[in-house]
C-alpha cells in the first residue's frame, strides 16, 4: 500500500512535468484526480488494509493527493498565464478612461459655498418667491412709494402691487413676521433689475442674511462678515467697511475686499482704488423692526446682502457677466 | 455729484493734501469717490505766444502767415482767423499736441507755405463754442507760458456717487463740511450780498399749496445785461461737464452746485401782473411747453409756478418757454424755493424730465437755505451781469417754518449698538464736527439740535450712524455675536435640489441657468395651443424688450437657445439640465404660482465632447438616453418606479406635447396625474432655432414629484441558494412592444421567477419582414432549496407557452 502510493506520486510528478497544453492537463486531471482516477482507486482499496493501519495510510494518501493537486494547480497556472509579449502590454502613457462628467453652474457653486459657510455659523436657509409684493420688497423695508431710494432699484412691475423682487431682502420682513428672535437666517435666490448692459444682467443672484437678538452690535456684523469673506476668498485678505445707505439698515455699510486682481495696487478692475465692493450690510433699521412688531429697544440685529455673480467673478476671474446666462459648455465645463 | 479740488478748497482749506488722500477721506465718510480725473490734461502741452509778424498769404486771401514768439523760439504758423494781428497774445498748438476730439497737430504746408502748428479758437480748445476767431489772451500774458497755468486750469475733477440720504452733499459746501470734520476745520461760507430786509412792492408771491411749497423766496434784479460769463465761472462749469450758456443761467447753475439750492430765473417782463402764484393747474391748463421746447400734459396735482394768468414753470423741475431768459432780457426775477419732495419726484417721473433741480428737490433741500443761496446769486448777478440794481428788497413766503429738530441721544444705546465704549464727551466732539449742537444732559443722555441742512437726521438711529461714520467704521472693533446655541433647521427642498443636481453632474450633465423671462412668441413657436395655460404667461409691465417680456411657463425655450449656441460654438454634444421656476398667473394683482421644474436637453454624442475618443465611441444619443436620465433621477430620489398603472409609470400620451415628434414621447404619470414628459423634439420646432441635430428633452414637475412618497432604504436577506438563468429569444410581430412581453413575464405568479430582463432587440438579418426578435433573460431562484434542472424546466416551459400563446411568436435558438 505504502509503495503503491509512493509509486503513484512519482508517476504523477513525472507526468506533471510533461504537461504542455490544456489537453495534456485535462488528461492528467482525469487520470489522477478525477472521479474514476487513480487516487480514487487507491482510496477505495483502503478497505483492504488492516484496520489499525487505515488511519496512517488514509492520512498519507490524502497528503500525497494534496501535494499532487497543488503541484497541478501551480503548473496549470503557469501554463494559462497570458503571454507577455511587448504588444500585449498596456501603453502606460495613454490617458486613463475617465467617465464623462458635468459641472454645476458656477453661480450654484458659489451660492452653495456661501450657504455652507453661514450654515456652519448656525444660520438656517429660507427661500422666498421671485414675484414679490411691493410691500415686502419696499414698504416693509422702509422704502415708501416715491422714495428716491427706489431709484436704486430699477423694478420690473407685474401689476400695481406685485413685482419681480429687486433684492432678496424681502425675506427679512417675511421671516421676522413669522418668528420671534433669536433669528439667524440666510435667503438665497434670483433677483431682477430692469437694467441690462455690459456690467448688468436683468436677472442675477443674491444671498440675504439676517441676525437678530439682544445686544447685537455693529462690531458683531464686522466679525461675521470678516469670517465669511476670509472663508470665501482667503485668510488675511484685507477688508474694509465704509459708510453707505440702505433704507432698511442704519448704520449701513458697504464691504470692500482688497482687489483680487492686483492685490490692492490699483488696476482696471478695481478702478485704480485697490478695493472691490462685494456686499452691502448694516444694522436693521428701527423702522423695519416697527413694521414687524419687534421692539428696537429690546432687540438689535444686522442684515447683509451679497451678489453671487460678483463673488464668482472675483473668485474665478470671470470677466464678462453675460457668460453666466449663455450656458456655453466651454464656459460651464471650466467649473467641473 | 461732480466738483473740483480747487472749488472745494474755497470753502475748506485742506492744504496740499494729495488727491488720493482726499478721495480716501470722502469714501470713508460715505461719499464714495467714483473717479478722480485731472482736468484739461490734453491742453497741458499748449503754450502762450505773441504774434510778431502777420503777413498776407501769397496764394490765399483769407490766410495769414504769422511768426509767433513762444518764449525763446519763434515759429511760422499759417492762420486763417480774421482777428489775427501783430501783438495778439495767442494759444499755440505745436506739432505733437492733440486737441479735444482727437485732433492731432503736425507740421504741414498750407497752400505751399510751411506751418509749424496752429493758433487755436476756444472751440478748438473745447472750452466754448466760439469759433469766429482765435482765442485772444489778455495783453499782459507772458509768451512761452503754459496755457493751463495762465488760465488757472490746473485742477482735478472729483465725482462722488451720492446715496439718497445725503441731499446736503449735492452741494460743494456740503462736501466741504464733511472734509472739515476730518481735518478739524469749519467751512468758510462765501460772502453774500445784502439780505432781504423789506418786502418789495414791485411784485407779489402767493402760495396756494403750502403743503407742496413750504417756502418761496424771490428777488427782482433790474438793468441786467445778458452776456457770457467770466472765464472763472465758465471754467468751473466746464470742469463739471456743464455747458456755459449766459451769465444769468450760469450763475443759477453755479449757486445750485455751491449751495445745493436750485434757483430759477424768470424774465420778469414776461410775467403778467407782476405776480407769482404757486398752485396746481386749472382744468383748462392741460398743456405746457418747457424751455427745452418739449410739450407736457399736466396732471391735476402737478405743482406749477404761475403768473397772474398762466403757468410759467413746472415747479422744481423746469421753467417754461414763455418766461425764459433771452438775450434782450433786462429784468430778472430770481426764485429760490423749497418744494415737497414726493410731489416733485412724481412730476419729474411722470413728465420724464429728470433735471439737476428735480434731483435735489426730490431728495429734499434745506428750507432755511433758500435765502442764503438767493442772496449769493443776486450778489453774483450784480457783479457779473452788468450793474443790476437789486435793492435790499424781496419776498419771502415761509408757510412751512418749523422749529429746529431736537433729538435726545442715549450714550449707552449708541455704544451697545456699535460695540463701542465712547464717553459722552467723545460723542459730542464727533457730532459737533458736523455742526450738530450738543449739550450733555447726564452721563447717558446728550441733547442734540440738528442743523437745518441735515434734513436726513430725524431719529436717534440717524445720530448713531453719524457717530459710527465720524468715528470711522474701520476703528470699530471686530467681535462675534454671542447667541445661545441652536440647531438650525435646513431647507430640505433646497438640499434635495442640490443633491439631484450633483447626481446629474456625476453622469455627465451640466447645469444651465436661463433668464426667468422669455419672449412673447416663444411658447407659440413650440406649437402650444392658445388654450394651454402655458400660453397665458405673466407679463412684465415694462419689459426690457419683447424677447424678455413674459415670465417663462416652460424651461424648453431657454434650453433650446443653449443647444443652438453650443452647436454654433462647436460643442454639439449637449447634456444640459436646468432646475428652475416656471410661473403661472393667479388672480389680478396677485403673486403668480411659482413651480419648480427639472428639465434636461440632450443632443449629439452620448459621452460628450470631453471624453477620450480612444475609449468612447462617437455614438449619438437616442430616446433611451432621455428615458434613462429620468429613470436615473427617480432612482436617485428613491421614487418607486413601476410598470403598473397605479404607481409611477411611463405611458404613451394622448395627445402628446406638440413640440415632440409623434410616437416618440412618453408621459411620466402617477395614477392619472402627469408629472412630466420625455420625447424627441419635433424637427419643425428645431427649425425655428436653426438646429439640425436630433434633440431629446425631459421636463419634470419637480415640486409635485418631490411630494411623491419615496421608499425607505430597507434591507432584505441575501439569497442562500443559487439562481438559474434561462434565455429566450422570441420572434414576434413588430407591433408587439417589448414592454408588453416584459410585463407578461413580470406578472406571472410563479414564485420561482426572480427577475426578467430584455437583453437584445433586433430586426432584419434572418428575421422575416414585419417581425422582430426580442431576447429575454429570466432568473429563477428558490428561497428554500437549490433548484434542480427539473424544477427550472417545468417553470420555464410554462413561461414559454404563455409567451407563445399570448404573442403568437416563435422561439429562436438563444
Amino acid at each position: 500500500m505504502e509503495n503503491d502510493l509512493k509509486k503513484l506520486k512519482e508517476e504523477a510528478q513525472e507526468l506533471l512535468g510533461k504537461i504542455t497544453d490544456k489537453v495534456d492537463a485535462e488528461e492528467f486531471r482525469v487520470r489522477f484526480l478525477g472521479r474514476k482516477g487513480r487516487f480514487t482507486q487507491v482510496m477505495r482499496s483502503l478497505g483492504e488494509v488492516a484496520t489499525e493501519d487505515r488511519p496512517r495510510f488514509g492520512q498519507l494518501a490524502n497528503q500525497i493527493k494534496k501535494e499532487i493537486e497543488e503541484g497541478f494547480e501551480k503548473h496549470i497556472a503557469k501554463l494559462l498565464q497570458p503571454s507577455t509579449s511587448q504588444a500585449d502590454r498596456p501603453d502606460l502613457s495613454l490617458p486613463g478612461r475617465i467617465p464623462p462628467r458635468g459641472a454645476l453652474h458656477p453661480v450654484t457653486q458659489i451660492m452653495n459655498e456661501t450657504c455652507e459657510i453661514f450654515e456652519s455659523l448656525g444660520f438656517s436657509v429660507a427661500e422666498g418667491p421671485d414675484v414679490e409684493q411691493d410691500y415686502y420688497n419696499f414698504e416693509a423695508l422702509n422704502i415708501p412709494p416715491h422714495h428716491p431710494a427706489r431709484d436704486m432699484h430699477d423694478t420690473f412691475y407685474i401689476s400695481d402691487s406685485t413685482l419681480l423682487r429687486t433684492h432678496t431682502s424681502p425675506m427679512q420682513a417675511r421671516v421676522m413676521e413669522a418668528s420671534e428672535p433669536p433669528i439667524r437666517i440666510i435667503a438665497p435666490g434670483k433677483v431682477y433689475r430692469n437694467d441690462s448692459d455690459i456690467t448688468h444682467t436683468p436677472m442675477f443672484h443674491q444671498v440675504e442674511g439676517l441676525l437678530v437678538d439682544k445686544g447685537i452690535s455693529f462690531a458683531d456684523l464686522k466679525g461675521v462678515l470678516t469670517i465669511f469673506t476670509q472663508k470665501m476668498f482667503k485668510k488675511d485678505l484685507p477688508l474694509r467697511f465704509r459708510p453707505s445707505f440702505f433704507p432698511f439698515t442704519e448704520p449701513s455699510a458697504e464691504v470692500d475686499i482688497a482687489c483680487v486682481m492686483c492685490g490692492g495696487a490699483g488696476c482696471r478692475v478695481c478702478k485704480k482704488t485697490g478695493w472691490l465692493e462685494i456686499l452691502g450690510a448694516g444694522m436693521v433699521d428701527p423702522a423695519v423692526f416697527a413694521k414687524v412688531g419687534y421692539d428696537p429697544k429690546e432687540y438689535s440685529g444686522f442684515a447683509f446682502g451679497l451678489g453671487i455673480e460678483r463673488i464668482a467673478m472675483l473668485k474665478y476671474g470671470i470677466d464678462d457677466i453675460r457668460l453666466y446666462y449663455e450656458n456655453d459648455q466651454r464656459f460651464l465645463s471650466q467649473f467641473i | 455729484m461732480k466738483f473740483t479740488r480747487n472749488w472745494l478748497k474755497q470753502y475748506v482749506d485742506f492744504g496740499e493734501m494729495p488727491d488720493s488722500e482726499l478721495a480716501e477721506h470722502l469714501t470713508m465718510l460715505g461719499l464714495e469717490v467714483d473717479s478722480v480725473t485731472p482736468l484739461f490734461e490734453d491742453l497741458a502741452v499748449l503754450k502762450t505766444g505773441t504774434v510778431v509778424i502777420c503777413d498776407k498769404h501769397p496764394d490765399a486771401d483769407k490766410l495769414h502767415v504769422c511768426s509767433v514768439r513762444i518764449g525763446e523760439d519763434t515759429y511760422q504758423i499759417v492762420c486763417g482767423a480774421p482777428n489775427v494781428r501783430i501783438g495778439l497774445k495767442v494759444v499755440a498748438a505745436l506739432p505733437g499736441a492733440v486737441l479735444p476730439g482727437n485732433f492731432k497737430i503736425g507740421k504741414s504746408k498750407i497752400r505751399g507755405v510751411a506751418s509749424a502748428g496752429m493758433l487755436c479758437s476756444e472751440r478748438e480748445l473745447g472750452i466754448s463754442n466760439t469759433h469766429d476767431g482765435i482765442m485772444e489772451l489778455p495783453e499782459e500774458t507772458v509768451d512761452g507760458a503754459r496755457f493751463v497755468d495762465v488760465m488757472e486750469m490746473n485742477d482735478t475733477c472729483i465725482e462722488v456717487d451720492l446715496t439718497p440720504n445725503r441731499p446736503d452733499c449735492t452741494a460743494v459746501i456740503g462736501v466741504a463740511r464733511e472734509v472739515g470734520s476730518v481735518i478739524g476745520k469749519k467751512v468758510v461760507l462765501p460772502v453774500s450780498g445784502a439780505a432781504i430786509t423789506s418786502e418789495t412792492k414791485q411784485f407779489d408771491v402767493v402760495i396756494k399749496e403750502p403743503a407742496l411749497c413750504p417756502r418761496y423766496t424771490a428777488r427782482l434784479i433790474e438793468n441786467v445785461k445778458i452776456g457770457p460769463s467770466p472765464w472763472w465761472l465758465r471754467r468751473l462749469l466746464l470742469s463739471v461737464d456743464l455747458r456755459p450758456i449766459n451769465n444769468i443761467v450760469d450763475i443759477t447753475n453755479f449757486v445750485m452746485l455751491e449751495y445745493g439750492q436750485p434757483l430759477h430765473a424768470f424774465d420778469f417782463d414776461s410775467l403778467a401782473d407782476n405776480k407769482i402764484i404757486v398752485r396746481t393747474p386749472t382744468s383748462e391748463e392741460k398743456k405746457f411747453t418747457t424751455l427745452d421746447g418739449s410739450e407736457h400734459i399736466l396732471e391735476d396735482d402737478t405743482l406749477m409756478i404761475c403768473d397772474a394768468e398762466k403757468p410759467v414753470a413746472i415747479a422744481g423741475v423746469m421753467g417754461g418757454k414763455n418766461s425764459e431768459i433771452t438775450e434782450n432780457c433786462t429784468r430778472v426775477l430770481l426764485e429760490s424755493a423749497c418744494f415737497n419732495p414726493v410731489s416733485i419726484r412724481k412730476t419729474a417721473r411722470k413728465q420724464k424730465l429728470p433735471t439737476d433741480a428735480s434731483y435735489r428737490f426730490e431728495r429734499g433741500v434745506d428750507p432755511k437755505g433758500t435765502v442764503n443761496a438767493l442772496n449769493r446769486a443776486v450778489e453774483l448777478i450784480c457783479e457779473l451781469a452788468g450793474g443790476g440794481t437789486a435793492a435790499d428788497e424781496g419776498i419771502d413766503r415761509f408757510p412751512g417754518q418749523q422749529a429746529p429738530l431736537a433729538i435726545p441721544l442715549s450714550v449707552s444705546h449708541s455704544n451697545t449698538l456699535l460695540g463701542l465704549k465712547l464717553t459722552a464727551e467723545e460723542i459730542v466732539k464727533l457730532l459737533e464736527s458736523i455742526e450738530i449742537s450738543c449739550t450733555i444732559e447726564n452721563d447717558d443722555q446728550i441733547n442734540t439740535i440738528i442743523p437745518s441742512f441735515r434734513i436726513d437726521l430725524e431719529r436717534e438711529a440717524d445720530l448713531i450712524e453719524e457717530i459710527a461714520r465720524l468715528y470711522g467704521y474701520d476703528n470699530i472693533p471686530i467681535t462675534l455675536p454671542s447667541i445661545s446655541m441652536s440647531f438650525p433647521e435646513q431647507d430640505k427642498n433646497r438640499l434635495q435640489r442640490l443633491f439631484i443636481s450633483k447626481e446629474l453632474t456625476t453622469i455627465g450633465w451640466s447645469e444651465a441657468i436661463n433668464y426667468s423671462f422669455i419672449g412673447t412668441s416663444k411658447v407659440t413657436q413650440l406649437g402650444i395651443r392658445e388654450s394651454d395655460p402655458r400660453s397665458n404667461p405673466v407679463r412684465l409691465l415694462s419689459p426690457l424688450s419683447e424677447e424678455l417680456a413674459v415670465l417663462r411657463t416652460t424651461l424648453l425655450p431657454g434650453l433650446l437657445d443653449n443647444v443652438r449656441r453650443n452647436i454654433n460654438f462647436q460643442r454639439p454634444a449637449i447634456k444640459l439640465f436646468e432646475l428652475g421656476k416656471v410661473f403661472f398667473p393667479k388672480g389680478e394683482d396677485e403673486q403668480p404660482d411659482e413651480n419648480m421644474h427639472l428639465a434636461g436637453i440632450l443632443s449629439g454624442n452620448r459621452y460628450g465632447d470631453l471624453v477620450s475618443p480612444l475609449y468612447y465611441k462617437a455614438e449619438n444619443v437616442d430616446f433611451y438616453d432621455i428615458r434613462g436620465a429620468v429613470e436615473f433621477v427617480l432612482q436617485a430620489l428613491r421614487l418607486p418606479f413601476s410598470s403598473e398603472e397605479n404607481g409611477l409609470h411611463f405611458q404613451a400620451p394622448e395627445p402628446g406635447e406638440p413640440f415632440f415628434q409623434e410616437g416618440q414621447t412618453l408621459e411620466l404619470c402617477l395614477d392619472k396625474k402627469c408629472l412630466g414628459f420625455i420625447g424627441k423634439i419635433d424637427a419643425e420646432v428645431l427649425r425655428n432655432y436653426s438646429i439640425k441635430n436630433e434633440v431629446f428633452y425631459f421636463d419634470l414637475d419637480y415640486d409635485t414629484l418631490c411630494r411623491v412618497e419615496n421608499t425607505d432604504k430597507q434591507f432584505s436577506s441575501l439569497p442562500v441558494y443559487p439562481a438559474v438563468r434561462r434565455d429566450i429569444s422570441l420572434v414576434v410581430s413588430v407591433d408587439i412592444s417589448a414592454g408588453e412581453i416584459l410585463k407578461a413575464v413580470q406578472s406571472n405568479t410563479d414564485k420561482l421567477i426572480e427577475d426578467v430582463e430584455i437583453f437584445d432587440v433586433f430586426t432584419g438579418n434572418r428575421i422575416p419582414q414585419g417581425f422582430k426578435s426580442i431576447s429575454l433573460r429570466i432568473t429563477y431562484r428558490s428561497a428554500t432549496k437549490t433548484l434542480t434542472e427539473k424544477n427550472v424546466e417545468k417553470a420555464h416551459a410554462k413561461v414559454l407557452k404563455m409567451l407563445t400563446d399570448r404573442f403568437g411568436g416563435s422561439l429562436r435558438d438563444a
